[in-house]
């Protein structure tokens, strides 16, 4: 880490846990049913148990998630399995309302 | 027969019927081959496109897996969302009951794991493994693979599949820092097939039980965080369909809320009791598990799985008596209350414990009895309260709160509506009181619980974070009275820094009043970002 300065207050955060001893204390797991910590941050909880290092506004690169399937577990991946997921929301920062649940409806 | 080096599962094409009434076992067994034979041809019209026969009703992949009714469900609308199926609701619904009868899991085999299918998504989840924490349970819930069983050959087939269907899964944390594909092949396979095999003595044992009676009158009892107790009778009448009933409920909440509905239900694998309710015009869901003459679970809002009951139900049954539950099961040392015991087949006088004296019967019937109780100090303690000749339960007679916990300690709600698909997911908190036990410490081994006590409920910044970025102004409303926190409104927020999300993470603060102490506890509470893949098992 000599070499590297932080520059933003995700990457601050991280050189403060290392200065702090604290790594071990991080919470790099999903630590309820269902969400994620993982990965680069998590969807729900970030690598700190909290929620500050999130990509949030999550509307502002969103698709840049989702085209990747970087959780497809939570958001529908438009790479393989949901490619017109986001067609009536182009624009997530407006149409972010458009944009559908996928599991079918049916769950009898 | 064995194919591929996989293995063939053992089945029962129909578990024997209990004894007697043979014309109602023969109609059983006839409407229930219908059934297999309807569901088979659903298979050959539909699966087969795809999927090879291999024998007598054996079809390739299809035949070497055991899951829940919800697991199968999640499988075939997997096959509609990516491989195009295309199936009636109709047609689905067969094919699930078909599957999870003759590939289920045991009753044991679901055991540590069923808070996903009831949906109790504040769980904590932790697993011994490290190796499968960080395999499967770090996208998605360990839950989810916990409720299968498959052969190696299988678990093979679904690493592969997860690797095709999301390519980049070797790019992410724990992936491209190390060799994934090799540890998921030659680790995570093998552990999985020793863990989660597709033979087990378990279901072999399983499928050989009689079937259990359903049909009948049954007595509920339940209870709802931020509302509280209910009582109520479920009539279970067969209807047409294979294991399939109709419901009449009707109860009534501790604070005079009356319950009523009526609904649906299905018993799957012999024990998997989903059931369909319309109660005061909301649809609520039941995830039961039927055991021993009794089911438990969780009835919770089909559209908001966050609000819901525990639940335990016995049904009726000539000879049977039962104590379900005390409502409330504790009283304090000095004070006079109202208290309501619910079960079957109850008759005779209450006896709630040393030092309790019942002071008037208000009402008896066999399901409930409810009676107005005082509380010396001479019974401070924890004790199994009897009617007439049954015992069960606890009531715990307490003459002051040492501590308070709140319960659940670390809780997740969502930010939600605002014109979207995603409705806001609650969070509801309550507090849980303690007594310290003989030597008067608390936190030492003979603490008991006394239950669930009224509070006051508070949020707060859970860090500095937390605090600079205005969590609290901005994540939701805490109700000081319910402990039900409602999360904000989803979308970026421009007064926000950065326009981020009404996300939070905020201390969750209990203060009870218990005479003249004040008690106070914290719980934590993550508002997040809603999720729109939201299959049954997270």
């Amino acid at each position: 880490m000599k070499h590297l300065k932080a520059i933003n207050n995700k990457a601050q955060l991280l050189s403060q846990a290392v200065a702090d001893d604290s790594v071990e204390e991080v919470v790099a797991m999903s630590s309820l049913a269902g969400c994620t910590a993982t990965t680069d941050p998590g969807w729900e909880i970030d690598a700190f148990g909290g929620v500050t290092s999130l990509c949030q506004p999550m509307e502002a690169d969103l698709y840049g998630c989702a085209d990747p399937c970087w959780w497809p577990a939570q958001v529908p991946d438009m790479m393989n399995t949901y490619p017109d997921w986001n067609k009536d929301a182009m624009n997530s920062k407006d149409d972010w309302r458009n944009l559908g649940t996928v599991f079918p409806q049916d769950k009898n | 027969m064995t194919i591929e080096g996989g293995q063939t599962l053992n089945t029962t094409a129909l578990k024997p019927l209990g004894s007697g009434l043979l014309a109602l076992a023969v109609a059983l067994a006839t409407q229930s081959s219908q059934a297999a034979s309807e569901a088979e041809q659903i298979i050959q019209g539909k699966c087969l496109a795809c999927h090879a026969q291999e024998g007598d009703q054996q079809w390739s992949r299809i035949s070497h897996q055991r899951k829940t009714p919800e697991g199968w469900l999640m499988t075939i609308a997997r096959m509609q969302i990516m491989h195009g199926l295309e199936i009636s609701d109709e047609d689905r619904r067969m094919l699930v009951k078909y599957l999870a009868d003759r590939q289920g899991l045991a009753p044991s085999e679901t055991e540590g794991a069923r808070y996903a299918l009831e949906r109790r998504l504040n769980t904590q989840e932790s697993f011994e493994s490290q190796g499968f924490t960080e395999m499967c349970a770090r996208c998605h819930s360990g839950a989810r693979v916990l409720l299968q069983r498959r052969p190696a050959s299988e678990w093979e087939h679904l690493v592969h599949f997860h690797l095709g269907q999301w390519p980049t899964t070797e790019f992410q944390a724990l992936a491209r820092d190390r060799d994934w594909l090799d540890l998921a092949l030659n680790k995570m396979v093998p552990e999985l097939a020793e863990t989660q095999p597709l033979d087990s003595e378990a279901w072999i044992a399983w499928q050989q039980q009689a079937e259990a009676p359903v049909a009948g009158d049954w007595t509920l009892a339940g209870h709802m965080p931020g509302k509280g107790n209910f009582h109520a009778r479920m009539n279970v009448t067969s209807a047409e369909g294979e294991d399939q009933f109709t419901l009449t409920l009707t109860g009534e909440y501790a604070d005079g809320t009356v319950l009523a509905g009526t609904g649906q239900a299905i018993l799957y694998t012999g024990y998997e009791w989903r059931a369909n309710i319309e109660i005061n015009d909301q649809m609520m869901r039941q995830v039961f598990v039927l055991n021993d003459g009794q089911l438990n679970g969780r009835m919770f809002l089909r559209d908001q799985d966050e609000v819901g009951a525990d639940v335990v139900a016995v049904r009726d049954a000539k000879g049977t008596s039962r104590i379900l539950a005390l409502q409330p099961s504790h009283i304090k040392a000095g004070s006079e209350a109202e208290i309501s015991i619910v079960g079957t087949g109850l008759s005779g006088l209450p006896i709630l414990g040393n030092g309790v004296d019942v002071v008037e019967v208000l009402s008896a019937s066999p399901d409930l009895i409810r009676v107005r109780a005082r509380a010396s100090a001479n019974g401070i303690g924890v004790s199994t309260p009897a009617v007439g000749a049954i015992e069960g339960e606890r009531f715990v007679v307490y003459d002051r709160i040492a501590a308070v916990k709140v319960v659940p300690e670390f809780a997740v709600a969502r930010i939600g509506g605002n014109g979207s698909s995603t409705p806001k997911v609650e969070a509801r908190f309550e507090a849980e009181a303690w007594a310290a036990g003989p030597d008067g410490k608390p936190g030492t081994d003979d603490d008991y619980r006394i239950g669930m006590v009224p509070a006051n409920w508070a949020v707060a910044p859970f860090n500095e974070v937390a605090d600079a970025d205005g969590d609290v102004r901005f994540s939701g409303q805490m109700n000081a009275n319910t402990g039900v926190f409602t999360p904000a409104a989803a979308g970026p927020n421009p007064q926000r820094r950065m326009m981020t999300n009404n996300a939070g993470n905020l201390k969750v603060q209990a203060t009870v009043q218990d005479g003249a102490q004040t008690l106070s506890a914290e719980g934590q509470m993550i508002v997040t970002v809603q999720r729109w893949n939201n299959p049954p098992i997270p």
